[in-house]
């Protein structure tokens, strides 16, 4: 059987694409105040006209708002997000060196907390009711209400100031010069604290979802159909609630990619982690909107990537959703 | 089997037969269900066996412990909250207390079960020849290629035309009926010795409930089965059983031989539910024999007749101690009545109505209220959960309908043939894509709440049409509010006057809906429907998802209502024999096109279509041996979809009688075959003399 995603769903996604792109352009034209004062500071007041037309010609803001538009969107094709007002780095070159760190610590956190998630939601629902399912389902609900700042602070007092253990911040040991094993072993100890703490907040919501599903998949009266088919447990577990529980699990799953990249501004701020969250960070009390910008437009991405993955996996899962 | 025979017999009764010879032999059954809230006591005292090869009915209504008992059979039961005592045994063999593992061994091997609803007891995500295979893969070590040829000699047998190449397809590629097939192929698989069947055909329509009450009659003599047949239908039970035994509360009421239970009821329960069901063999009357109250549901242990406050033979002794079925006849029949000495053949302890005068001219009665014209909704098809849309759905295709003051207008077909869309274009609730519906000679106003008071609606399901955080008091005083029609103490005074209308103490007002049993709730629809005083009232399906006991009391209630007020009714159902019981005209409907439309009496004594003939066949009669099955045509096949409906003739596919050529081709007119009598059909008349 042939899949694939028809029209109306990919226009929906353009749209999507199309409005996001808008936003993020018109926002900071429609902030009050001077462009000039965001470019060039408060002395703007000194420069000659002659040297304002050219700083207003060199960030495109001598014509008309459509052509700002057009150009706007040539820009984002040929990956030219322009220069950031702090540093004047090519945007692009920062997001490239900040990205792989996200990715990193944001992958990981979601593949723990999908495994940590849905296991517990599986335990928590085949044994409903018992102290096992009420213990775990209190436990879940403190954890979704903690702060994540204030959890990666408690992580990093005990692991890093009490124990020792591991590092409390950075992705790498500054100027170690290590290179080999001991360079991986070295961005893996960073990384375990972000991670642990993006898990550990982002695993209530799995379970939650999993528990859920699970419960509702156990009352339908295929899995009766089953047991009366002389089915054991096992076989019911597997063969018959697993997948159809997993459905919904996984439409979670990708609507939780966006809130762990958005998750990431706190925790990588706690950790001075070097990623896109940082990034956003530092954009944001610098007042650097191109930066914001052109990282908003990774997270957009990164929220459309993932639910086209959900799209495109749902029908493996539900043969109901599959186009003939 | 005279009443002589019975009397004085209070032995506590046994069962006659050797307990060898027994495939299921039951004794003192009980399960109680242990809630955090309260104790129900779902089944007591139950005993009764089942003969190899026997065909055994259980009946009663919802919540008379019938599923209860057969889950329990099966091990089915999830303890907590379940709690199952006495003893069940199988071919000897104990089942209470049985290890899991030897339980597992005897579901679907030696018991299979078929449930009600055959779309959600498939798993919709594994093919259905992977689920017919299962239980062989489980119980007989079949390999998955083996178990596949299997499934599909199976689905061959079961009658799914093309059985290789839909062995493959998943449950929502099946229809209806042959989901149910796929069900029995599955417990057929392993070749069990019984088979219970949860009530099984309850989902389908007449049409398909007849080939599959046929298809399991057919296998059952191929593999010796003996059938375990759990229903509320009566008729069913009288077409197929052996023995039956009646519950009611948790317990038997009556059993024994199909015969006896039909013919020397020697129990109230079972004769009040014997008459208060409609039956197309008999005269219509003006009143049908209802049974007072609603079905027990036991919490407390009962200390005396269960059926007591609901009994016109309850009296001296019912309320002291519980009834022990005792012997009142030959052949095994128990009667858990005290007073069923006071029974006989012929004794009638259910007051009815007198028979009703012939309905014949469609013109008789009032003014026209509503009239229809050219009538067609069609929706958009969005198929899956995303796909874009393609073609129509032509739920209603072309009706011209009139309704009159003061007289009902029936509406009969099967699900999907667009009586509910029909219904719901009445009281404006879809807009219809073409044609004209006009009330008192004005045009239908789709703004909301124009023309809704003068047409209002009784859905199918009084649990979900109700809104449950408002008090009942409200629910009836909205149409009022919304339409202005009173001061807030005019409003008061209409709905005590409304809920003392539809037989409901004016307390009733301050609760809130969960606090009323089914029958209650569709009383409280009723006197909503009747606040705003409309001139039509469009009934959905309203007695169906009722209890039997209760279906005739609200049936009798909206024929007290139109004699009361003249008001106009259009009863949508898929009942044949509650159609006719209610109305003075009949249309009935197939493929969103109206087939034949005449007076009662006229259709039902002499239907013209063949497909109002193959409906009338396919209803069973609640008395065995009254229809000879074997002579009856049976309509083949489902419903075509409704977005691609056949050429020429819709019912030309399925239709015994189509001649090639002409009904494939031509599309016949509905057109006047007698006077009052509009019939579809090439038949009855050939296009030459058509009119259009």
């Amino acid at each position: 059987m042939r899949r694939r995603l028809d029209v109306r769903r990919l226009t929906q996604y353009g749209v999507v694409v199309v409005v996001a792109v808008t936003l993020n352009f018109l926002l900071p034209r429609l902030m009050p105040g001077n462009p000039l004062v965001l470019i060039a500071g408060v002395d703007v007041g000194l420069l000659s006209p002659d040297e304002r037309a050219e700083i207003v010609a060199r960030v495109g803001l001598d014509v008309p708002l459509w052509k700002q538009y057009l150009r706007y969107w040539g820009d984002i094709f040929t990956g030219d997000f322009g220069y950031s007002f702090r540093s004047s780095r090519p945007i692009v070159d920062m997001i490239w060196d900040r990205l792989p760190w996200t990715l990193l610590i944001t992958g990981l956190s979601l593949i723990v907390s999908a495994v940590a998630g849905v296991i517990l939601g599986a335990i928590s629902a085949w044994r409903r009711g018992t102290k096992t399912d009420l213990g775990m389902l209190s436990g879940m609900i403190s954890i979704e209400s903690l702060p994540s700042f204030w959890l990666g602070m408690l992580l990093i007092s005990i692991f890093a100031v009490q124990w020792g253990l591991l590092p409390s911040s950075h992705a790498v040991t500054p100027a170690s010069g290590l290179a080999g094993w001991a360079h991986m072993w070295d961005i893996v100890s960073h990384a375990i604290l972000p991670v642990v703490t993006l898990s550990i907040l982002a695993t209530p919501g799995v379970y939650m979802t999993m528990r859920y599903s699970m419960l509702e998949t156990l009352g339908e009266d295929y899995i009766r159909t089953a047991r009366a088919k002389g089915a054991g447990e096992r076989r019911v577990l597997f063969g018959h609630v697993a997948r159809n529980t997993i459905a919904p699990v996984v439409t979670v799953l990708a609507l939780r990619i966006g809130f762990a990249f958005g998750g990431t501004v706190i925790v990588e701020t706690v950790f001075t982690y070097p990623g896109l969250g940082r990034l956003v960070f530092e954009a944001v009390s610098g007042r650097d909107y191109p930066v914001m910008q052109a990282a908003f437009l990774v997270f957009t991405a990164a929220v459309l990537v993932a639910n086209l993955a959900a799209d495109l996996l749902y029908p493996l899962i539900d043969p109901r959703t599959r186009t003939s | 089997m005279t009443t002589a025979a019975a009397v004085g017999s209070r032995k506590p009764w046994r069962d006659a037969a050797g307990i060898d010879a027994n495939l299921l032999d039951i004794e003192n059954l009980a399960v109680r269900f242990e809630l955090p809230t309260e104790t129900i006591r779902a089944v007591s005292g139950v005993s009764l066996t089942v003969a190899p090869s026997e065909t055994f009915a259980l009946v009663g209504e919802s919540g008379s412990g019938k599923s209860v008992s057969m889950l329990s059979v099966m091990g089915l039961l999830p303890a907590p909250p379940a709690f199952v005592s006495g003893s069940i045994r199988l071919e000897g063999r104990e089942i209470i207390g049985m290890p899991a593992r030897e339980l597992k061994r005897i579901r679907g091997r030696d018991v299979a079960m078929v449930f009600q609803e055959p779309m959600s007891s498939l798993n919709p995500v594994h093919r259905v020849g992977r689920q017919i295979g299962e239980s062989l893969r489980i119980h007989r070590g079949f390999t998955k290629a083996a178990a596949r040829r299997r499934a599909i000699e199976l689905l061959d047998r079961v009658g799914i035309p093309s059985a290789p190449s839909r062995v493959d397809d998943y449950p929502h590629e099946f229809s209806g009926g042959m989901r149910q097939r796929a069900m029995i192929a599955m417990a057929l698989a392993c070749e069990p010795k019984l088979l219970i069947a949860d009530e099984p055909t309850t989902a389908l329509d007449v049409t398909v409930q007849a080939q599959i009450v046929d298809l399991v009659r057919e296998v059952q003599d191929e593999y010796r089965l003996a059938v375990v047949w759990i229903t509320h239908d009566l008729g069913v039970v009288a077409e197929i059983a052996d023995r039956v035994a009646v519950m009611y509360a948790g317990r038997i009421a009556e059993t024994g031989s199909a015969h006896a239970i039909y013919r020397s009821t020697r129990h109230p329960y079972t004769s009040g539910l014997l008459r208060s069901i409609p039956r197309l063999d008999r005269p219509v009357t003006t009143r049908l024999a209802e049974i007072p109250g609603s079905p027990l549901r036991v919490a407390e242990e009962l200390r005396g007749c269960p059926f007591d406050a609901r009994c016109p033979l309850a009296g001296e002794g019912c309320s002291e101690a519980l009834p022990e079925l005792e012997d009142v006849g030959a052949d095994r029949h128990g009667s858990a009545c005290i007073h069923h000495h006071e029974m006989s053949d012929s004794s009638d302890l259910w007051s009815e109505g007198s028979v009703t005068g012939e309905q014949t001219m469609s013109g008789e009665g009032g003014d026209v209220v509503v009239s229809i014209r050219g009538l067609r909704v069609h929706f958009p098809v969005v198929r899956g959960l995303r796909r874009s849309g393609s073609g129509v759905i032509r739920a209603v295709d072309g009706v011209d309908l009139d309704v009159r003051r003061g007289r009902t207008l029936g509406v009969v077909g099967e699900s999907g043939c667009g009586k509910t869309t029909l219904g719901r274009a009445l009281v404006a609730l879809v807009r219809p894509t073409e044609g004209t519906i006009d009330i008192e000679g004005n045009p239908i106003d789709h703004r909301s709440g124009r023309h809704r008071r003068v047409v209002q609606m009784i859905f199918q399901d009084p649990f979900s049409a109700m809104n449950p955080g408002m008090r009942v008091g409200d629910v009836i005083a909205e149409p009022l509010r919304i339409h202005r029609l009173g001061t807030p103490e005019e409003i008061r005074e209409r709905v005590s006057e409304l809920l003392a209308q539809v037989g409901l103490p004016t307390d009733a007002g301050r609760r809130h809906p969960h606090e009323f049993s089914g029958g209650q709730r569709q009383r409280i629809a009723v006197a909503r429907a009747l606040a705003a005083d409309p001139e039509v009232i469009v009934c959905d399906e309203p007695v169906s998802s009722l209890d039997v006991s209760v279906q005739a009391q609200v049936v009798n209630l909206l024929a007290d209502i139109q004699a009361a007020t003249g008001m106009a009714l259009v009863f949508i159902a898929h009942d044949l024999a509650v159609v006719r019981h209610v109305s003075h005209e009949v249309a009935v409907m197939y493929l969103g096109e109206i087939v034949e439309r005449a007076p009662r009496d006229q259709l039902y004594r002499e239907p013209l279509h063949p497909y109002t003939k193959a409906l009338l066949a396919a209803v069973p009669a609640p008395e065995p041996g009254v229809l000879d099955a074997g002579t009856r045509t049976r309509l083949v096949g489902d419903l075509p979809s409704p977005e691609d409906p056949p050429a020429g003739c819709r019912f030309h596919t399925r239709c015994p009688v189509a001649v090639e050529g002409l009904c494939s081709t031509i599309e016949p007119a509905l057109t006047e075959a007698a006077p009052g009598r509009w019939v579809s059909c090439h038949l009855v008349n050939p296009p030459g003399q058509q009119r259009p």
